[in-house]
């Protein structure tokens, strides 16, 4: 085969999967941006300008980043050690990650429904509580921010994990057993030397958890309410409800510029971290 | 009394048991090797020594004191590993301070401490760098400085420089012994490498599944291998066996073979190194003469490797290469006398 054979061969092969992506997605994308800048024939910022100063979608903007940054903690703070007994601990790994990366194989809607029998007032959680004394009457743990947060949470979880499983893994077992020949105890040993050598999967997790949660739909559709909207949920709202597209438009827009701009913020910070590249 | 005990220590983990009631015994000050190929329980017995891991059974005491289940960090053991596990987030500085400001020494001393011991490792004017940035010999060195750092009272070596090339290896090796002289460590080093644990150590322990075959100074083991395995291992090629008839040890045809260093028993394995065969033409006179036929001759620039078959069994012979003799060639080989080592004795 000649190289200008090969070449050709490849286009070709590419060619089908590509179209397929132009005429499906980027065409259909850029068409829907493009209309957000022309509402009636004549380019003008009108749509972004209303949409920033409109206090309502202030509310809701600000909603969607609290509530992505906390779970995007929480994530951190319950992965960390989950990742570090996986990696350092576990005689069954393939058992425990199996476990851990459970819940991405049901389906965003199953997940929440069983949240939504869990908390709701008859649920195990308010059983619980008041069965304990802890409170007289059951709680309204449901559709508002705190089940939204907790479905973030078990979503995206086993991402945070699996990110900071790979760099962990990635450390060699002897640097922890130098630093305890040295005098360091387990403690300081994570402090000091596994800490700083995961933080770039920390950083890739943290990424994909903010921008899973900055973009998820159903988890705050069925776990949310009217009253606790985020970004995607408003989307949902202008467009099917009060059929207004270019309102709607112009918010997806604003979600897909934002999540870009800390995925690549976060992810360029993540490369220059990394020590562990040689 | 000796500074490191192991006794009737049993390791391993389910079916795998690796060192099975395992004694050792290390005096203050020496230069003691674990000589042996992979799979012979050598690392085993020097990370239990460490306290990466737990004997079975059994007990390790150090200085006197009970240290079985005395966990790692407090153990205060230099370690030197074979990748040299240096911290890669760390400069040069805080790779060798790490142990210091783990015993929370001041500020100070621990700036004194690490920049005497750069220039005694001949890294001075390396803190500031990167572990990456730098060549194995120097990673080495590193590694080196910060185990030693910690005055520690015992330190110990895996394999230490089986990443570095062989010209690195011979000066490093010296390096080393220089240091434990200098600083007055005691040191068990691990390695697979026959020259180099004989080059600098005061103590070899060669050990063979799971079990020490002889613990001796390089010399002894060199010159009086105790076990077949052994002889292998230092050199000795040829086997042959001997029985006592009437007071006198006897080859298998019939010849008596004088042997200097006698000992009593019915029977042996007489073993003799190549070089200490001497190879003369067919007919001559010699004590311990056995006749034989040449069949493979090969040329080793200063000497020539010959095997020869004789009657009590193949023989490996090395001469100088002005001594020729064609294949097929009638010969005589003549074994002396205090060069044949007696092993595996047996009373029939």
């Amino acid at each position: 085969m000649t190289s200008h054979m090969r070449k050709s061969f490849w286009l070709l092969l590419v060619l089908p999967g590509s179209l397929f992506i132009t005429v499906f997605m980027l065409i259909p994308l850029f068409s829907v941006v493009i209309s957000t800048f022309f509402p009636e024939s004549s380019f003008t910022l009108a749509n972004y300008s209303g949409l920033i100063r409109n206090v309502y979608f202030q509310q809701v903007f600000g909603r969607s980043v609290r509530l992505s940054l906390l779970s995007t903690l929480l994530c951190a703070l319950l992965g960390f050690p989950c990742a570090y007994y996986i990696s350092r601990y576990s005689k069954h790994k393939g058992i425990m990650m199996a476990f851990a990366v459970f819940p991405l194989f049901t389906s965003p809607v199953i997940r929440s429904f069983s949240w939504m029998v869990i908390l709701g007032k008859k649920g195990i959680v308010n059983q619980f509580l008041v069965a304990s004394g802890l409170f007289a009457r059951p709680q309204s743990l449901l559709y508002n921010e705190f089940s939204m947060t907790v479905g973030f949470v078990q979503l995206f979880l086993p991402q945070m994990i699996l990110s900071l499983l790979g760099v962990m893994d990635s450390i060699p077992e002897d640097l922890t057993e130098a630093a305890g020949s040295l005098g360091a105890t387990r403690f300081v040993s994570f402090l000091r030397i596994v800490f700083p050598l995961s933080v770039s999967g920390l950083v890739t997790g943290s990424v994909l958890v903010f921008t899973g949660c900055m973009t998820a739909y159903t988890t705050p559709q069925l776990l949310g309410a009217t009253d606790t909207q985020v970004l995607s949920t408003m989307v949902y709202q202008y467009a099917m409800s009060l059929r207004d597209w270019a309102q709607a438009s112009a918010i997806a827009v604003v979600m897909i510029v934002v999540t870009m701009l800390v995925s690549s913020v976060f992810n360029r910070l993540s490369r220059k971290i990394n020590p562990l590249a040689a | 009394m000796a500074l490191l005990e192991l006794s009737h220590i049993t390791a391993g983990y389910d079916k795998n048991i690796i060192l099975r009631d395992f004694n050792l015994s290390v005096n203050r000050g020496d230069f003691v090797s674990l000589l042996g190929s992979s799979g012979c329980g050598k690392t085993t017995t020097l990370r239990l020594i460490a306290g990466f891991s737990e004997p079975n059974e059994g007990t390790i005491s150090f200085d006197g004191k009970d240290i079985t289940h005395v966990p790692l960090h407090k153990r205060n053991f230099g370690f030197v590993f074979q990748s040299y596990a240096l911290f890669p987030h760390m400069t040069v500085f805080d790779n060798v301070a790490f142990g210091l400001k783990m015993r929370k020494l001041p500020k100070t001393e621990i700036r004194t401490r690490v920049m005497d011991m750069l220039r005694l490792v001949d890294l001075e004017g390396f803190e500031g760098r990167y572990p990456r940035e730098m060549s194995g010999g120097q990673r080495q060195r590193v590694a080196l400085a910060r185990a030693m750092v910690i005055r520690p009272d015992l330190m110990l070596f895996d394999e230490p420089l089986s990443n570095l090339d062989a010209k690195l290896r011979v000066k490093m090796r010296v390096e080393i012994r220089r240091l434990q002289q200098e600083l007055g460590f005691t040191a068990i080093y691990v390695t697979h490498d026959q020259e180099e644990c004989f080059a600098i150590s005061d103590q070899v322990a060669i050990m063979n599944g799971g079990v020490i075959e002889q613990m001796d100074t390089p010399a002894h083991i060199f010159n009086a291998p105790k076990t077949e395995f052994i002889a292998h291992f230092v050199g000795f090629e040829n086997f042959f066996k001997l029985s006592r008839v009437s007071g006198q040890l006897t080859a298998e045809n019939g010849s008596p073979m004088h042997v200097a260093l006698d000992r009593p028993g019915d029977a042996f394995t007489g073993c003799i190194r190549p070089e200490d065969v001497q190879i003369l033409p067919a007919g001559s006179n010699a004590l311990n003469g056995v006749s034989g036929e040449v069949l493979v001759s090969t040329f080793l620039g200063r000497t020539v490797q010959y095997n020869v078959r004789t009657a009590i069994g193949e023989f490996v012979v090395k001469a100088d290469q002005s001594q020729v003799y064609p294949l097929g060639a009638s010969v005589l080989l003549e074994l002396s006398a205090n060069k044949i080592i007696l092993i595996n004795p047996s009373n029939q």
